[in-house]
């Protein structure tokens, strides 16, 4: 048996540096929230995605509020860790396994890392020294080289992320910038300046997912998709990440009745760097291949325009607590549905998807990749 | 994560009679994937592999210089993508601070002193 699921509530801490607040409170903060939305006290098991977190920590945090004695999953897969739990926990309720599942996302890098993530030395390319800007830098450098961009294009997703996030209170930074402040910020890992890049963040976001009762506004899951990345080389004719990206667009598009992204009224994508969202544009179909930089430069993909991306100010700006961050985005577009979202309110959102993409290990197009489907009955 | 442990992850390097450098690879016997590691099966289709060399030729795929601190190299340090002919596409250092340009000519010149694969530019 098959059940339509619901995502009946969701909750989040705030994201920014918080090394002074421990990974039980940030949990809390987003565990409470979702439990209060939804109406419940408890749940039948719980899926947790982190990355950097050390073993142990989901049950270690969960029994602290007195979530014992069912279930409990830890996954890993990157940067999609949180989204990879959502998608595991809405399979639980679709086929009837649990009734009623928590999905928590949660991460503290501040007191793991001073800056970028330390590249793995296990893997080949982490050995020698490709931090993930450097990776992100390498399709920067491309697009630029080929065309498809131009620096003033990726520093336009900076700007408009920026300026969505002024409306998000839980976001880590927000601001009025103008492309020649991102373009001056310091050098990164050229063309990508500081301010194309996710701030080092702590925090936690959950969801709480069951059957679906059919009421009236109830958000539920249309697809859910998943997928792990293909070898990647000279073999493809785009960056890193797209074809992946695209491939798992495809599954949860179609999986969701939707003939195109361009379908669905507010998206949430994985903008850790801002080329990030450039080419997640183009690989979901929200725009044109090769249109991403130009849509970001012209206001399509702002509040406001035919195709608004990262209304809670993307990664880039609400933060990147790595493990948290898929169920961040599930909350952002689980409220803009039920119209909650304030000044940052896409106006009349019906369909909403997100996009989760990880990686670090090489040869790989990603560790992993989500995108999944909210509709709001 | 901070400090290597086990065997080195990074392509094995070997400097012919003729004085090239080569990576040491795969490449599998069925769809002909390019391997620059001494992997069991194919990463693509998972076909049996065998042994084979690939450069010292290629052209940078794309580059990039890495400002920031990241342990067991000093920034600023200049990396491309460089697509060996007929092989694999690698990771390489590049001597200086200013990114390789993308579309020319590199070959490969063996490890730098981390150990890293290395390569020059027809600049």
């Amino acid at each position: 048996m098959s059940a339509s699921v619901a995502v009946a509530g969701v909750g989040t801490s705030h994201f920014g540096r918080q090394p002074e607040r421990d990974l039980v409170a940030l949990a809390w903060d987003a565990v409470r929230e979702a439990f209060d939305d939804a109406g419940v006290e408890a749940v039948d098991a719980v899926w947790v995605g982190t990355v950097f977190a050390p073993a142990g920590v989901a049950q270690r945090v969960l029994r602290a509020m007195g979530i014992t004695g069912v279930p409990i999953i830890t996954v890993e897969n990157a940067c999609a860790s949180g989204t990879t739990a959502f998608v595991e926990a809405h399979e639980a309720v679709r086929t009837g396994r649990y009734g009623r599942v928590l999905a928590l996302g949660l991460e503290q890098m501040s007191t793991a890392f001073s800056g970028a993530i330390t590249p793995e030395t296990t893997d080949p390319e982490g050995r020698a020294g490709l931090a993930m800007p450097a990776m992100y830098a390498m399709s920067a450098a491309r697009y630029l080289h080929s065309g498809a961009a131009t620096a003033e294009q990726l520093a336009a997703v900076s700007v408009k992320n920026h300026a969505h996030a002024v409306h998000n209170p839980r976001a880590q930074y927000s601001g009025r910038y103008t492309v020649v402040e991102v373009l001056a910020s310091r050098m990164i890992a050229d063309p990508l300046t500081l301010l194309q890049c996710c701030p080092t963040s702590d925090g936690a976001a959950a969801a709480v997912l069951t059957a679906a009762t059919g009421g009236a506004g109830e958000v539920v899951v249309r697809s859910a998709a998943l997928r792990s990345g293909a070898p990647w080389n000279h073999r493809s004719p785009h960056v890193w990440g797209h074809d992946v990206v695209a491939d798992t667009a495809r599954d949860a598009l179609t999986a969701a009745g939707l003939d195109a992204a361009t379908d669905v009224d507010v998206v949430e994508v994985h903008d850790a760097f801002t080329i990030g969202e450039i080419v997640t544009t183009e690989a979901l179909g929200l725009v044109p291949p090769g249109d991403g930089g130009k849509a970001a430069a012209g206001g399509v993909t702002a509040l406001g325009g035919a195709h608004p991306v990262n209304p809670s100010g993307g990664l880039l700006s609400r933060g990147h607590p790595l493990g948290a961050t898929g169920l961040a985005q599930l909350a952002e577009i689980s409220w803009q549905l039920r119209g909650r979202c304030g000044a940052r309110q896409v106006d009349g959102a019906r369909l909403g998807l997100v996009e989760t993409m990880g990686g670090g290990v090489s040869v790989l197009d990603g560790n992993s990749c989500v995108v999944t489907v909210l509709e709001a009955r | 994560m901070s400090s290597p442990t086990g065997g080195d992850p990074r392509p094995e390097i070997h400097r012919t009679a003729q004085g090239d450098w080569v990576v040491v690879g795969r490449r599998c016997r069925a769809c002909a994937e390019p391997v620059a590691y001494a992997w069991p099966r194919c990463p693509a289709c998972a076909a049996a592999v065998e042994a084979a060399h690939f450069g010292p030729r290629g052209t940078v795929w794309s580059s990039t210089v890495v400002r920031i601190a990241v342990p067991g190299h000093t920034p600023p340090y200049s990396l491309a993508y460089v697509d060996l002919d007929d092989g694999p596409r690698v990771l390489a250092h590049v001597a200086g601070d200013e990114p390789a340009p993308i579309g020319r000519p590199a070959w490969l010149v063996g490890t730098s002193d981390a150990g890293d694969l290395q390569v020059e530019v027809d600049r």
